[in-house]
């Protein structure tokens, strides 16, 4: 009791003593809390809608569509408990301020369904005595930007226009988020339906099916094939909107998991640093205490409470604040307890690790204070021998011998630069990464600027059109079709564009372009999905007709997680290809997307339907503030490190200081000095954690590529530029603080004796 | 009355690299309650080293202490840390306060280590203070102190805990003459009120205020002379004049 109270006595003094550098210390650990709470939450499935949106909305399991209603007992599947539908859906595109975005209209009746049932968000449902109402699903209600009330102008497959109005916005967990799954869904009534698109022969029959074991799902729409044959469009299961659902969510989590776990270790490394500087720099208080009746125990206990109590306040902090915001953004249902726990539990252990070694060895300090605790001294290191050999000046040189006297310390400051250095350097590889999407999007496979629907037009027209603008540097017709994988029981995307014999200029990153007939590139996650590898042939069917093509390439794919297998539109059937869907148009260089929209839509009248490519980076674009915010903890992690390191030098001074001065140093000398020891250490660190960080940055983002499904061969390194003005300014910073107490102890008045 | 601290052969001898470096060769010493001991001899005679024997500060090699009748030369470390609390008060000749705390607080900080309810300590730590005419100081950081201010709360400090013996390692060695008078001066009047002292001191002047005069050479005691009372008071007289 007596040795608590006075253990909190000079626990309180010391902490009063140095708060900003306890202050840096909290806010580090809880900056890397934080980020490894909202990197578990992101990748645990809680976070993805999918679960809830499904339990809520008593989701089906496997979803089909077909060209007319299924005429066989789908319901009498083994493992099917319950059906949604079937229901008429079709095709239609929705006119909003001037953009055109596709859409399925699909018909439901006015009481909700017991399977499958949309959730109304807002509004309400569809109601018999109003039959121009509409309910649209959520994120394309936001992807619109329209509210209730609002009115909602479709036109059909004829041409025809027609004004619904918005009653009501409901979640569904059927399709994934618009825009990423195209097209959006919006609900009407059978009637209306009717008036809309009464050609039966235009629109599809969605069936959803319920299973009593999700896991079957692969099963049951193997038999689904086997039963429709060619009457099936195509298929696709919870799994694929589950996945469609996390794209982002699984990015950003991996890129925080990424950053904070080896910020953690970073962090551990600059509290050791910190509380080992700290207790180097008491060992005489610490003598004294013992002299006075402080155990070896309670001293290495009092050691590990004051900087363990930093530490586990920064968790704390962390904690709150990674819970917080995850709470705000995403629900606090969202936030599992378990992964939170984990990494509460974890870090504090390992903050506890870390200023435990420090901690016991400041216990063993022996009892007499009055042994000199100075640095080990009288050798010059090599290098200061070599610096002396090249003539530099004499403060330079007494600099570069302190650099390296304590080893330990030399190397945990070093270390504890280069670990957050390199976190930037691939942070701003990141950044590299992205502004290379935005710079070269045909790299991306973006080479088309803009694409073309003949809506209302021939498509002859719209090709002859769309050619004569005179930024229009090539013009490739295509058809984007649905493919089922009959091994897989799912549908994959097709893109057929261009021809075989002049085709359309895919990144093909590994293997070869196709060159012919019956040859194909494919992204990652297809070439993952159908387990084939470059070379390998691949039999599909494209509503009932086979496609076989060998693969011969592999492409940067950043659409539907790299599931998307390209060929000329002459390996496609005539049926399937002709007329083409659109026309992509690949603009000449320095032609604005938005200037040739606009003389395109003016030229048709309005006929065309032009739309510009998203770039995959202005979808990512969230990734930069993740960045930035790291960049600022890890900068922080390095300032704690730093100021470790120039208290130490500045306390193996305290003693020089006077000789120093006696010896003729001016106090600008003096300052020097001090600020080489620290300063050598600093460029050191940086080189090394930038040199490092350029060195694994492309490959972890391609690893990232490769398990997204993108594929690798997207990963840049930061520019020269950017790298040199990183390191100048890290340099420079460091320097700048290590110079504040230099400065001040080279202009206090040292008396000879100090110790 | 047993003795307050006694030695029996006492032995110290610190191992450097290979060679062995005997500093106290057998020391039978014994200090009776309310002795004020000097401890005098050339530089590396082992005067430091026996006095952080006789506080635990270092581990002897052979030999015996006792402390108030009780043996603790065969204590570990923990237990000497434990006894020290209690029973012993350190002054050092370069202050040795708290750099971080005020000298309130370093006077306060024994005590409240020695059991001292926070309200006991505050008492005593204020009455050595003003004993010590340092009242309006116990706010100031030590670093903000002179010298002989310095030592005179780390004086205030060694005397906190009441202890039953108060050790002192050349405790004027570091000041000037003015503060040298002050401090022995301190030391005087504890000793007056009943304070076990032992002190180790370069300086005959400062030796000559003590009851007793040890004398250390190469480790071994040398001369052992009690210091005539009349002397002392003169001396003290003397030191009072200056
Ligand atoms: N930690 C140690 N390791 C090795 N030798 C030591 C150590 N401490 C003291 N010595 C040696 O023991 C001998 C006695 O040292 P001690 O410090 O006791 O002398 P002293 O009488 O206090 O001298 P001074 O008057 O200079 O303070 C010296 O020869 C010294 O070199
Ligand atoms: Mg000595």
């Amino acid at each position: 009791m007596s040795t608590a109270l006075a253990g909190s006595r000079w626990i309180k003094a010391d902490l009063r003593a140095r708060k900003g550098q306890a202050l840096l210390t909290v806010l580090a650990v809880a900056g890397i809390v934080a980020a490894l709470i909202t990197a578990a939450t992101l990748l645990e499935d809680g976070t993805n809608p999918w679960r809830s949106l499904s339990a809520q909305t008593d989701g089906a399991h496997v979803w089909l569509y077909t060209k007319d209603s299924p005429q066989v007992a789908l319901g009498g599947i083994d493992g099917v408990t319950q059906t949604a539908g079937p229901y008429r859906s079709a095709p239609v595109t929705v006119a909003q301020d001037g953009k055109k975005e596709p859409a399925a209209l699909r018909a439901m009746p006015a009481t909700p369904p017991a399977v499958a049932h949309p959730l109304v968000a807002e509004g309400r449902w569809l109601d018999p005595s109003r039959p121009d109402g509409v309910v649209v699903e959520r994120s394309f209600a936001d992807s619109l930007g329209i509210g209730i009330g609002a009115p909602f102008t479709i036109i059909a497959l004829s041409g025809e226009r027609h004004t619904l109005y918005v009653r009501g916005i409901a979640h569904t967990a059927e399709q994934g988020f618009y825009p990423e799954w195209t097209p959006g869904l919006a609900y009407v009534l059978p009637v209306m339906l009717d008036r809309i698109e009464p050609m039966l022969g235009r629109s599809e029959w969605v069936t959803g099916l319920r299973l009593a074991d999700p896991e079957a799902s692969q099963v049951v729409s193997q038999r689904v094939v086997v039963m429709l044959e060619d009457r099936l469009q195509r298929v696709y299961t919870w799994r694929e909107v589950r996945s469609a659902m996390e794209l982002d969510n699984r990015l950003l989590g991996t890129l925080l998991g990424l950053f904070g776990v080896v910020g953690l270790v970073a962090a551990a490394l600059a509290l050791a640093n910190a509380a080992g500087g700290r207790v180097l720099g008491q060992l005489r208080d610490l003598a004294t205490l013992k002299s006075m009746g402080f155990t070896r125990g309670q001293i290495a206990l009092l050691l590990l409470v004051e900087h363990g109590a930093l530490g586990l306040l920064g968790v704390a902090i962390g904690a709150l604040a990674g819970w917080g915001v995850m709470a705000a953004v995403l629900g606090a249902s969202s936030v599992a307890p378990i992964p939170v726990l984990a990494i509460i539990v974890g870090t504090a252990l390992v903050v506890l690790a870390a200023v435990g070694v420090p901690a016991l060895r400041g216990g063993r300090t022996p009892p007499i204070p009055d042994v000199p605790t100075g640095p080990p001294r009288g050798h010059l290191s090599r290098l200061a021998r070599l610096a002396l050999l090249v003539r530099l000046p004499p403060a330079l040189v007494l600099g570069t011998r302190d650099a390296f006297t304590r080893r330990v310390p030399a190397f945990l400051t070093a270390f504890g630069l280069a670990v957050p250095m390199m976190m930037i350097t691939i942070g701003l590889g990141v950044w590299a990464t992205l502004d290379n999407f935005l710079a070269h999007p045909e790299q991306v496979g973006q080479h088309a600027a803009l694409y073309v629907k003949p809506d209302k037009l021939e498509p002859v027209v719209a090709e002859r059109l769309a050619g004569q603008d005179r930024d229009v540097a090539e013009v490739y017709p295509g058809t984007d079709v649905n493919a089922l994988a009959p091994g897989e029981a799912r549908s994959v995307r097709v893109r057929a564009i261009g021809s075989s014999t002049r085709p359309y200029p895919f990144p093909v990153v590994e293997g070869r372009m196709y060159a012919r007939q019956g040859e194909a590139v494919a992204g990652q996650g297809l070439l993952d999905l159908l387990g084939v590898k470059i070379g390998d042939r691949v039999r599909l069917t494209v509503g009932g007709t086979p496609l076989i093509v060998r693969v011969v390439g592999r492409t940067v794919e950043p659409e539907q997680d790299g599931e998307v297998l390209s060929v000329g539109l002459d390996s496609l059937a005539a049926k399937d290809s002709v007329p083409p869907e659109y026309y992509a148009l690949a603009l000449k260089p320095g032609a604005d997307p938005a200037e040739v929209r606009g003389r395109l839509l003016a030229g048709s009248g309005e006929g065309l339907d032009v739309q510009a490519a998203v770039n995959p980076a202005d979808r990512l674009s969230i990734i930069r503030i993740v960045i930035v915010a790291l960049i600022a903890v890890l900068a922080l992690i390095g300032l704690a490190n730093l100021l470790t390191a120039s208290a130490l030098g500045l306390r193996d001074h305290a003693f020089d200081l006077a000789v120093l001065k006696a010896m003729g140093l001016t106090p600008r000398q003096v300052m020097a000095t001090l600020v080489t020891g620290t300063g050598l250490l600093v460029v050191l660190g940086v080189g090394v954690g930038a040199a490092a960080g350029v060195s694994v940055v492309t490959g972890l983002i391609d690893l990232q590529g490769h398990t997204s499904g993108v594929g690798a061969g997207i990963g840049r390194a930061p520019s020269p530029l950017t790298l040199t003005v990183a390191v100048l300014v890290a340099v420079g910073a460091a320097l700048a603080v290590a110079l504040i107490p230099a400065r001040r102890a080279a202009r206090a008045q040292v008396p000879v004796a100090t110790r | 009355m047993s003795a307050v601290v006694k030695t029996v052969n006492l032995v110290k001898i610190y191992q450097d690299g290979a060679l062995p470096v005997p500093a106290v060769r057998g020391v039978d010493l014994q200090v009776e309650p309310g002795e004020f001991v000097a401890v005098m001899g050339p530089s590396g005679s082992g005067k430091s080293t026996l006095i952080h024997m006789l506080g635990g500060l270092d581990a002897r090699t052979s030999g015996e202490i006792w402390l108030d009748g009780q043996r603790v030369d065969t204590l570990s470390e923990s237990a000497w840390a434990l006894l020290r609390r209690k029973k012993i008060g350190f002054v050092f000749q370069f202050f040795n306060l708290v750099a971080n705390m005020t000298v309130g607080d370093n006077v306060e900080l024994p005590a409240l280590l020695a059991g001292a309810s926070p309200k006991v300590a505050r008492e005593r730590r204020e009455s050595l203070l003003a004993a010590l005419n340092l009242t309006d100081r116990a706010g100031a950081a030590p670093a903000q102190l002179s010298g002989g201010e310095q030592q005179r709360v780390a004086l205030a400090r060694a005397l906190a805990n009441e202890p039953s013996l108060l050790l002192a390692d050349e405790p004027t060695g570091n000041l000037d003459s003015r503060n040298t008078r002050d401090v022995l001066r301190l030391l005087s009047d504890v000793h007056k009120q009943g304070q076990t002292i032992v002190m180790v001191t370069h300086d005959a002047r400062v030796a000559s205020l003590a009851d007793r005069l040890v004398s250390l050479f190469d480790g071994e005691i040398v001369d052992d002379g009690r210091i005539a009372r009349r002397r002392t008071r003169t001396a003290g007289e003397v030191i009072d004049l200056r």
